[in-house]
């Protein structure tokens, strides 16, 4: 097999008050996985997320990606160019209220702009058409005048998935992308994370919660508790035994089954 | 803990003083040795650690420890049957009473008849303003309003940019909070001399007049515009700031993308706040010899011309009332 995408080793993260988020977390992503993270809330998936794109500096532990180990970069030039090539999807949506959506969407080209030009909202041609393009790919291009605090959560994710592809990343890291939103909203978004994953080849990892959707569209999962491995496999194979054990005795998927 | 028994100290020193004060002075000039004061204040605030702890010992709750200790479980008396309500009350009474002794307060002069007199004549004036003085007092009530406007305008700049070194959120790492402690140190001082010092200040540095003014209030200005800036910054979401962080930008960019969207309404509307304080401010600043309405004022109090600085108290009046009015309405619409 040849060498995979993305591959951490050992990773640790212990946070400055003490927290142990992350014990030797060991796994290997492959180009064009849509690979879902999941685990009891406090069990280290936001924390792995932002180790990846070092939004979070690892504590010890290696993440091996493009032939570096990321995880030991120090200079911020170094950093913003890694997290260039890893867009990232929030609960939240994180959009910048008070902007037009297509602003929003260009701010995906930030990383690659010269500092004045950007400060000075010059963007190209080519830049705005990539944008619109990108939102077209999520269905919402004639929003893209509108300012981005006025539309609804899921068109707001959506236009949080375009301004990460307007990055051209090959990596998508998706934080609970659907934890706000209605279940009939949840896979509207998810159905275009999955056009993006399938279409356009981009790798996926993202931290869901609900085993309804972590079958429709994982293609691996690992889960998480306590910031340990205690899974790895394919989706099919998260029995009920399984879930209880990730999720504590107890629990049943309250996930919208129907849907 | 140790708050609790320093307000404490402080409140029995400040009894035990005034009462020595009461008992033994019987001329102010008995006060100016400072070194013999100084030694009794200290006395005095050792004697309250004292009795604060003695306190603390059998357990009764001062006024300090319901400030600044943690919430007992004990079911409270009703506060006049608890000490510390009978220590808040000897406190405020005594305090007033050092207030009306300070002041020197006096019925007497208050209803005076020569003084009451004079004061009759004062508001005749007042409220028959000479209304010859009016197109002066308009031009310089223009001048005031510019002056204000220039003050806030060159400050504006200044403190945007502060603001951000003066931003926790923004400034971390050891240097980058070296900086804003530094900073934040440099703009309280500068915002706790006030404007009229300033003006002072610069009376003596460029001459007074109008420009002197001027420079007191962009002083001024600078230092509470970056301050109530700055806090604006620091409560500012951090999603945006991850997200925008997260394509890659770097720091300007974020500050730019991520915090100054966040922050532009509420600075617009501070900042009017500022002008609209600046003009009351400049009128203030005029008596010191800053230029503007508030030198004409002086002018004509010193030759006691009621009639005359009536009409410039109108002019004042109805300029202040009609820039709050403004002001308000148009903080309004900014939220
Ligand atoms: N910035 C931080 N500083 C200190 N501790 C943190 C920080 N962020 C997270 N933690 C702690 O690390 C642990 C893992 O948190 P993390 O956010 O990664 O969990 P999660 O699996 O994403 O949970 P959720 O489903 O609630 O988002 C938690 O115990 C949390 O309290
Ligand atoms: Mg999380």
């Amino acid at each position: 097999m040849s060498t995979p995408f993305l591959s951490v080793k050992n990773l640790s993260k212990t946070y400055p008050n003490g927290v142990q988020a992350l014990r030797g977390v060991s796994f290997d992503v492959n180009p064009g996985e849509f690979l879902v993270v999941i685990g009891l809330s406090g069990s280290g998936k936001s924390t792995l997320m932002r180790c990846l794109n070092r939004l979070q500096d690892p504590t010890a532990g290696e993440i091996f990606f493009e032939g570096h180990d990321i995880g030991k970069l120090k200079s911020g030039e170094e950093i913003r160019a890694l997290r260039r090539k890893m867009g990232m999807i929030f609960q939240h949506f994180n959009l910048i209220p008070r902007q037009s959506v297509l602003k929003n969407v260009l701010m995906g080209k930030l990383g690659q702009k010269k500092t004045a030009a950007s400060i000075f909202g010059l963007f190209t041609d080519t830049e705005k058409s990539e944008a619109l393009s990108n939102l077209k790919l999520v269905g919402i291009a004639d929003k893209a005048s509108l300012r981005a605090d006025s539309l609804s959560g899921g068109q707001k994710q959506r236009v949080a998935i375009a301004r990460a592809l307007t990055q051209k990343p090959a990596l998508l890291l998706a934080d609970e992308p659907v934890a706000s939103l209605d279940p009939a909203t949840c896979h509207v978004v998810m159905d275009y994370l999955k056009k993006v994953n399938q279409e356009l080849g981009i790798t996926v990892i993202a931290n869901l919660h609900f085993l309804s959707l972590v079958r429709k569209y994982a293609t691996r999962v690992i889960a998480l508790k306590d910031g340990e491995i205690v899974f790895t496999g394919k989706p099919e194979e998260i029995t009920q035994e399984w879930f209880q054990k990730i999720y504590g005795e107890g629990t049943q998927d309250v996930a919208p089954d129907v849907l | 803990m140790l708050r609790r028994t320093f307000f404490d100290a402080f409140c029995f020193a400040f009894l035990l003083c005034a009462g020595v004060v009461a008992v033994f002075v019987s001329a102010e000039e008995q006060l100016l040795n400072l070194i013999q004061d100084l030694v009794v204040v200290l006395v005095a605030l050792a004697v309250g650690a004292g009795i604060s702890l003695l306190f603390k010992k059998f357990k009764i709750r001062t006024l300090g420890s319901v400030l600044f200790d943690l919430p007992t479980s004990e079911q409270g008396h009703p506060w006049y049957r608890s000490f510390w309500g009978w220590q808040l009350i000897v406190l405020l009474v005594v305090s007033f009473a050092v207030a009306l002794a300070k002041t020197e307060f006096s019925f007497v002069e208050l209803l005076d008849q020569n003084g009451f007199a004079g004061a009759v004549r004062l508001f005749k004036g007042l409220f028959n303003p000479n209304w010859e003085v009016l197109p002066r007092a308009v031009l310089n009530i223009i001048e005031t309003i510019f002056m204000a406007f220039l003050a806030t305008s060159i400050a504006i700049p200044f403190a945007f940019v502060l603001s951000f070194f003066c931003a926790k959120n923004i400034m971390r790492g050891t240097v980058g909070y070296m900086v804003y402690l530094i900073l934040r140190t440099i703009l309280n001082v500068t915002r706790s001399i006030e404007a009229l010092i300033w003006a002072i200040i610069f009376s003596v540095w460029v001459g007074i007049g109008p420009f002197a003014g001027m420079l007191a209030l962009m002083i001024h200005s600078v230092a509470s515009l970056a301050k109530q800036y700055s806090e604006m910054v620091e409560s500012v979401e951090e999603g945006p700031i991850e997200a925008i962080e997260s394509t890659g930008a770097n720091k300007l960019q974020t500050i730019w993308y991520a915090i100054v969207p966040q922050v532009v309404l509420p600075y617009i509307s501070f900042t009017v706040y500022r002008w609209d304080i600046n003009v009351r401010m400049a009128t203030v600043i005029g008596l010191v010899g800053g230029g503007g309405i508030g030198t004409m004022l002086i002018q004509y109090q010193g030759q006691a011309m009621w009639r005359e600085v009536g009409c410039i108290i109108v002019v004042i009046a109805v300029v202040v009332w009609a820039l709050d009015l403004a002001s308000a309405h148009i903080r309004e619409a900014l939220k």
